[in-house]
């Protein structure tokens, strides 16, 4: 960038191999050296502007579509004409592929807001509390891959302009989001229950936490005799029969409630 | 996420374990990719690692590279719980990191349905024009539009002017002579003063 680029062009041509080796002939001295001319040119730009730059690429252009200045090697070649995208061969997709756990059904690509709407409760705290690590933490992927799949099927509604099903997606995200607190509630207590016990054994005498030796060494005692001074020592027969009828009664079978259907999610 | 998971031994995995992961990933169509790729809406703080692992672990999908971008959403007027939006009051909804993913096998979506009365699209698409057209209304530059009428008066004009319809008074009923109905009311004749 140091020269200017009026000097380049004639940089340019002295450095030619061509005219290095071309010297002029004798005869044409005088008119080598004699003084130029005055021309009035009829552009005011300066000629020396032309060639601006070594670019070799001025003027090619991708947004104007100028095409490249040479011909290359595969310019005779046509180009291949694009295929619609309905008469490429169909894909055949893998009954056992994992994306499919991103789908409701294999047949259509979101469900209907009936097939939304058919679903349980969620589950309660009461019920995961009976429940082990494995089961949660299974339960939990299942509430995480449900969940997945409402997203999923929520965006292709939206993209499609599909109508209705929103409110339906929205109660059964609700239904999966109230089984993950009652996890998280169920796993909260266990921690604590868990804490409070340690601080008990801490304290417990029969109770060895460190590493080595017995953790648990029940202390030795002895069961107090147990002397029931009020008991009657003759039933008649008619006492018995009439104590068995009074706990027939009283034995009320249990109230059977209806049994309720298991989450869908879960 | 374990190591090894269900599906037996995949790519080479990340150690860490996470045991309740609390987040959605939804998996969006995209005819434009080959059918070896798939795309998915991530949280922001998800990276290709972190996709690449769960998709084995929770889904067997191996995967061979994942491509990630974050996409800025637009600019709006005020928050999108805002009763009445204030103007000049922007806000700029939260960015929207999405990944392309490269599996192993192909995958192509399931059809999507042709027959939308499940989702009742029809009265679905009605009201959300009448809704729109009711917004329509609230504008302030309502009033200085072309009211609906025009168009249909216009036509009429046009019809009289090229002489297909002829102009009459409108078809009244003709049901007599006039009737008196309060026979029973008794008017004074003249009032004297």
């Amino acid at each position: 960038m140091s020269t200017s680029t009026s000097l380049r062009p004639m940089a340019r041509r002295l450095l030619q191999p061509n005219a290095s080796q071309q010297i002029p002939p004798s005869f044409l001295l005088p008119s080598i050296f004699a003084p130029s001319p005055q021309i009035a040119s009829f552009s005011s730009t300066p000629n020396s502007f032309y060639p601006r730059d070594n670019n070799k690429q001025r003027g090619v252009s991708s947004q104007r579509r100028t095409g490249l200045r040479q011909p290359v090697s595969v310019s005779k070649t046509a180009l291949p004409t694009p295929v619609n995208a309905k008469d490429l061969p169909k894909i055949e997709t893998d009954p056992d592929h994992g994306l499919w756990g991103f789908f409701h059904s294999k047949e259509k690509s979101l469900a209907t807001p009936e097939e939304d709407a058919a679903h349980g409760r969620a589950w309660c705290v009461e019920e995961l509390r009976a429940k082990s690590w494995e089961d949660l933490h299974a339960l939990w992927w299942v509430c995480v891959k449900e969940r997945n799949r409402i997203a999923t099927e929520n965006y292709e509604r939206k993209r499609l302009n599909a109508g209705y099903g929103a409110h339906e997606a929205k109660v059964r995200a609700a239904m999966v989001r109230i089984t993950q607190r009652g996890i998280k509630q169920t796993l909260t207590e266990r921690y604590y229950s868990w804490r409070e016990a340690e601080l008990l054994a801490q304290q417990d005498p029969e109770i060895n936490l460190s590493a080595d030796g017995v953790s648990y060494t029940p202390k030795e005692f002895t069961e107090e005799e147990y002397v029931d001074e009020d008991v009657p020592e003759e039933v008649t027969e008619e006492e018995a029969i009439r104590a068995e009828e009074a706990l027939k009664s009283q034995a009320i079978p249990p109230e059977t409630k209806p049994v309720e259907k298991s989450p869908d999610a879960a | 996420m374990a190591a090894r998971s269900a599906f037996g031994k995949g790519p080479k995995l990340g150690r860490k374990q996470v045991y309740l992961p609390n987040f959605e990933i939804t998996l969006i169509r995209n005819p434009k990719l080959p059918p070896t790729f798939a795309a998915f809406i991530v949280p922001l703080n998800f990276n290709k690692l972190d996709l690449r692992d769960y998709l084995w672990n929770g889904y067997g999908v191996s995967v061979r590279g994942v491509r990630s971008f974050i996409q800025m959403q637009k600019v709006r007027q005020d928050k999108p719980n805002a009763k009445r939006p204030a103007p000049r009051r922007w806000f700029r909804p939260r960015s929207i990191k999405k990944m392309m993913v490269e599996m192993d096998k192909p995958f192509a979506w399931p059809q999507e349905p042709e027959d939308f009365s499940p989702w009742d699209k029809e009265r679905y698409d009605a009201i959300k024009q009448m809704q729109e057209d009711s917004r329509e209304t609230q504008k302030l530059d309502y009033v200085t539009k072309p009211t609906a009428e025009r168009k249909s008066i216009a036509e009429q004009a046009k019809e009289l002017l090229e002489g297909d319809e002829k102009w009459g008074p409108t078809d009244w009923e003709d049901v007599g002579e006039a009737q008196e109905v309060e026979k029973e009311v008794k008017i004074p004749e003249a009032v004297k003063e």
